[in-house]
């Protein structure tokens, strides 16, 4: 049981945890305010998510189709697009894409997480910025995201001003403003120096190619317009036919994830081209001359084909299933691999493939079910994570 | 190389599995130790509707020791899964640890299976005519899909049916939250023709109380704790504050948020408590925080996992003032002891 063991004594280190409990504990009580205004404010989001819930079940079927499509039109409207099967080739895609000896700003993405990207790129020697604020201050930390929209849920201010005064030199306080502003100021200068930025996006419309990016802080904005070079990393599970059906998905999204509405949502279809002198189509306007899309597969179009599981892949990654997980309410994302808390197991399972990890998470879950009663998609995480358990116990599970 | 799959399983939940799948209880404890609450009750063995009592409540004391042992195990350097491990491999060579721990545990009283006792005793007031298994009461096998072990389970399954069928049953009044709807939503998945009509205890209780005078010994400050398998599971959730509303003297209060569909789980789901007893612990402390911050002088709930859970929460909180009752022991109240 050393696989387990350890996991167990993580787990437990973090449950002991006074600080992360804390945290914790202030973050879900402003997250269930947060989203029970939103749809006070915006009641037809519930009716909304089950329409969303219709589309992603038509959609989940056909990633493949959809993907093909998106890569046609991206490639019509002088972008790149590639399908990645593989972590593996997703990264061999970017890693050649971007090179060596760059300067490169990231926005927060799980599923670059996921395939271990700013790892990668670092080791091919770039100088890699993670630019979403809690995102940065768990690089800078050298520790891992804890919850997939609120890296830093679990690092109380004083700790990140301890973490900035070291960056800096100066002795700063623990005045939330303040660190803002320093965190402001250390990247504004890497956004227009880099040489390529890196997104995610939270919905595509497959018609279009057009990738939606939700986002209050504006470094996703800076990301994929100040540098020459935008690559998007894109799970393929992400995709939809229409513009209209994106615009749904991201509403429902966004709203369960308690921005009632949030300060920028970004359509980016293509690279960035102006008209203007002579009607002459010319590309790298004032935004970035390449535009690249990898929509990864890594096991999504396997998984959507298991019926016992498929159902994962509706997960908007609005994050609200970890605010209702009692176990998460104390271990934060240490209850987790890439992804946390009991649907976090099924992305184990499928995605990294990693079957002792699967089920160290699996066994994680009570099965309680709070989690399905705030999904807006509905999924069924402990009828997930039993079959889950069933498969890897016997022996199902390829 | 990848571990063999049934490795794959915590100690502490293979431990429990194979307790049922080889004695037909949680505990591994012999059947009739089960149906020693029901020794003074007369309830006839043939009926056409039973009580089905399951593991919980009735081996609820020794339950309660063992894990209090496991717990104090799981804090220590040794861990809890060595000995748990080596549980499962001792049984092989014929000495069962857990026989060990009972016996050095066990407390003389089944106080414990009072909720049992009430519950019968309600159901009789009520003029429901009912009969219990006792030492023939299958384990409904619920933890074994919950832990993976399908085929195990839905052997289990099939064999409770034919068991029940062989007694003449055709209705079944469940209590325990998880083994009413295993006998109510999984087994009926996994065996052809299945007839049986199960009720949970809360909805006969709910049919025969209309024009019942119910009045609590005492007026107190109630919060119910719900049970995941009663509200998420099989969605009674306004059953139980219906009969606590209809209480003289009780004044039901809520936490916050978290109550009905919203409710916290104690942090004794799905076996949970054995695969991560102090977590567990620690969970059932949040839990009863919750509870107790509404000024509740009583947590009702309706659960045996529940009631340890909370109990144990109480404990360490010492939050002696406030007590937990089954609501089978607060209905059996109400009606006049």
């Amino acid at each position: 049981m050393g696989g387990f063991g350890e996991y167990k004594k993580e787990i437990m280190n973090a449950a002991h945890n006074e600080r992360i409990r804390l945290a914790l504990s202030r973050a879900i009580k402003r997250y269930r305010a947060n989203v029970d205004k939103a749809l006070k404010e915006f009641p037809q989001t519930v009716e909304l998510a089950e329409e969303v819930r219709e589309i992603k079940e038509k959609a989940i079927g056909r990633m493949d189709q959809l993907a093909e499509q998106a890569c046609q039109v991206i490639e019509a409207n002088h972008g790149k697009a590639y399908i990645a099967r593989t972590a593996e080739d997703a990264l061999n895609i970017i890693g050649g894409l971007v090179g060596s000896g760059k300067l490169v700003v990231k926005a927060k993405s799980m599923t670059s997480e996921e395939i271990g990207l700013r790892e990668h790129l670092e080791e091919g020697g770039n100088e890699v910025y993670e630019t979403d604020l809690g995102e940065f201050i768990v690089q800078k930390l050298g520790s891992k995201p804890m919850h997939i929209l609120a890296p830093a849920v679990h690092v109380p201010k004083e700790d990140v001003a301890k973490l900035l005064s070291e960056i800096t030199g100066q002795e700063l306080p623990a005045d939330i403003e303040v660190l803002v502003a320093t965190a402001r100021k250390l990247l504004r200068e890497k956004f227009f120096n880099a040489d390529i930025g890196i997104s995610g996006s939270n919905v595509v419309a497959a018609e279009t190619g057009s990738l939606f990016l939700i986002e209050n802080e504006g470094n996703i904005r800076l990301t994929t317009s100040a540098p020459p070079v935008h690559i998007a990393l894109v799970g393929m599970e992400k995709l939809v036919p229409t513009l209209h059906e994106a615009w749904k998905v991201a509403e429902v999204t966004w709203r369960y994830a308690n921005y009632t509405i949030p300060q920028y949502i970004s359509v980016v279809s293509g690279p960035s081209s102006t008209g203007d002198i002579e009607k002459v189509i010319t590309y790298g306007a004032h935004g970035p001359r390449e535009f690249h899309v990898i929509f990864l597969d890594g096991g999504r179009t396997e998984l959507a084909r298991n019926p016992g599981l498929s159902q994962v892949l509706y997960c908007l990654r609005c994050g609200g299933c970890l605010y209702e997980c009692p176990v998460f309410g104390v271990t934060a994302g240490h209850f987790g691999d890439k992804y946390f808390a009991g649907i976090g197991a099924i992305w184990a399972a499928m995605i990294t493939g990693d079957r002792e990890k699967a089920a160290a998470l699996a066994y994680t879950c009570l099965t309680c079910g709070r989690c399905k009663i705030r999904c807006p998609m509905k999924i069924d995480v402990p009828e997930m994570v039993v079959e889950l358990r069933k498969l890897l116990v016997e022996g199902g599970l390829s | 190389m990848s571990k063999k799959s049934k490795d794959l399983i915590p100690p502490g939940l293979a431990y429990v599995a194979d307790n049922i799948i080889s004695k037909h209880n949680l505990l591994g404890a012999p059947g009739e130790t089960g149906a020693r609450w029901a020794e003074k009750l007369n309830l006839p063995k043939e009926a056409e509707t039973i009580f089905f009592a399951g593991c919980g409540y009735q081996y609820n004391d020794s339950l309660q020791s063992l894990m209090s042992l496991i717990r104090k195990l799981d804090k220590s350097p040794i861990g809890a899964e060595l000995p748990m491990g080596l549980a499962g491999f001792q049984k092989k060579l014929g000495f069962d640890p857990a026989q060990v721990y009972r016996r050095l545990t066990a407390k003389n009283s089944d106080s414990a299976a009072q909720p049992l006792r009430d519950a019968v005793k309600v159901l009789q007031k009520l003029g429901v005519e009912f009969g219990y298994l006792a030492e023939d009461e299958p384990c409904c096998g619920g933890l074994l899909h919950y832990i993976g072990l399908e085929k195990d389970f839905v052997r289990n399954a099939r064999n409770l049916y034919e068991n029940l069928k062989s007694h003449g049953v055709k209705r079944i009044i469940g209590i325990v939250p998880s083994c009413t709807y295993t006998l109510a939503e999984l087994i009926p998945q996994h065996v052809p023709g299945y007839d049986l009509e199960v009720k949970h205890f809360l909805q006969v209780v709910l049919e025969g109380i209309e024009d019942r005078e119910l009045r609590f010994p005492r007026e107190v400050k109630v919060a119910y704790h719900d049970p995941c398998q009663l509200s998420r599971y099989l969605g009674l959730i306004e059953e139980p504050r219906r009969i606590l509303r209809a209480v003289k003297g009780i004044e039901l209060v809520e936490p916050e948020w978290t109550y009905g569909e919203w409710s916290t789980c104690c942090g004794g789901g799905g076996g949970f408590e054995v695969v991560f007893p102090e977590l567990s612990q620690i969970l059932a402390v949040n839990r009863a925080k919750e509870l107790v911050e509404t000024g509740a002088q009583i947590l009702v709930t309706h659960c045996p996992g529940c009631v340890m859970q909370l109990e144990e929460g109480l404990k360490a909180l010492k939050a002696r003032d406030v007590e937990v009752l089954d609501l089978a022991q607060v209905v059996a109240m109400a009606m006049g002891g």
